[in-house]
């Protein structure tokens, strides 16, 4: 199988203007992505969901996505879970340190500063937890203890380009394909079909079932519709290598 | 009602943040308010209502527009839309840098853009709605 890109974990922050605490999420998110786990986590601005593209709507399928809220409003972890999927965590920081004195939105006190440490290490060690479990990009969840679930994760040693913390517009590669008649979105298929053509691999029945296979790791295929499936996939394969050669 | 970028992946997203509590707190003070985007894209009902039923100005950060594209999502109406890249090109000296923190550049570019927002505001409440940015 080729490489693809290795698992992080996906940051989403209220980052509520109008609040204290919403501040204290942005900044505790942005000293994860900078300074705690900058290899390890990526983030994407939550209005993206609606604003943006089907790259962007896709980011909490293909990340395990860990939800920073500031208050019980959970906007983070609700709007991801509406428009994108389901947070595999949540963090709100109303929970974890009393918020008498955090400041303002504008401008933490010190105490503000100290709840940006505390949410801050809260993420990370949550990271750290994500990324030791298994995660199903294909159904967007976690697997389950002690159920396997085929090709559940991409490679964890596959070679990845930098990424900025901010993945905002490019985060996930999709494609959009028509299949039987309705348009289905393909997640990382612009990633695949370049790491099997730069493999050398012709699109021919062969690398039908390698590419499949690979498709499946981050797209749901319908019971009994494996055959169209493959070939809309095989059809957008061949257009990709005439076009690259 | 201000409603600013609330992206974290670059300076432009807090220049945007810094500018509108300028105008909300320390320049017109009372006459506007800020509705943070989180609330938009869960579509909570007052925080919409208040976007539809009150002038609303938007401050982008980068060209995706998240913030213009959420007031209309929202039903409402961008009177006056900034952004901070035209802004920096108006400024070309005050290039902004850092995300938790901004460098003296990019604090005096959301000055700058704070006092046209508040300029805008004042037109607004005289019933004109100049010229947009976004």
């Amino acid at each position: 199988m080729p490489d693809l890109p290795k698992k992080k974990v996906g940051i989403i922050a209220c980052s509520g203007e109008e609040l204290a605490e919403g501040t204290v999420t942005r900044l505790a998110a942005l000293k994860v992505l900078e300074e705690l786990r900058p290899d390890e986590t990526v983030t994407i601005c939550l209005p993206l969901f609606l604003a943006g593209g089907e790259q962007d709507r896709a980011f909490a399928r293909f990340y395990p996505t860990i939800a920073v809220d500031g208050c019980e409003k959970r906007c983070a972890a609700r709007g991801t879970e509406m428009h994108s999927g389901k947070p595999a965590a949540e963090i709100v920081v109303a929970n974890l340190v009393d918020g008498d004195d955090l400041g303002t939105g504008r401008q933490l006190s010190a105490e503000g500063a100290a709840a940006v440490d505390i949410v801050a290490e809260r993420i990370a060690e949550t990271a750290d937890d994500l990324l030791g479990a298994k995660w199903d990009r294909r159904r967007g969840e976690p697997v389950p203890d002690g159920e396997e679930v085929e090709n559940a994760e991409a490679p964890q040693e596959a070679s990845e380009p930098k990424v900025a913390a901010c993945a905002c517009g490019s985060g996930i590669p999709v494609q959009m394909v028509q299949v039987n008649g309705k348009e289905v979105t393909f997640i990382a298929l612009p990633l695949i079909f370049e790491r099997f053509h730069e493999a050398g691999r012709p699109p021919e029945d062969g690398t039908a079932e390698e590419l499949m296979k690979t498709v499946k790791i981050y797209t749901s295929v319908p019971a009994g519709e494996e055959e169209t499936y493959q070939e809309a996939v095989m059809r957008e394969y061949v257009n990709y290598c005439e076009e690259a050669s | 009602m201000l409603v600013p970028c609330s992206g974290l992946g670059k300076s432009l997203g807090t220049v945007s943040r810094e500018a509108a509590y300028e105008v909300v707190e320390d320049l017109r003070p009372g006459q506007t308010g800020l509705t943070p985007l989180s609330l938009l894209v869960l579509g909570d009902e007052e925080t919409r209502a208040e976007v539809v039923d009150n002038v609303a100005v938007a401050i982008d950060g980068c060209k995706l527009a998240c913030a213009s594209k959420m007031v209309e999502e929202s039903g409402g109406h961008v009177a006056r839309g900034f952004a901070v890249l035209e802004a920096y090109r108006r400024h070309r000296d005050l290039r902004p840098r850092g995300i938790a923190a901004l460098n003296e550049g990019g604090k005096k570019l959301a000055h700058a853009l704070a006092e046209e927002i508040a300029k805008a505001v004042d037109d607004l409440s005289k019933g004109e709605e100049g010229v947009q940015d976004a």
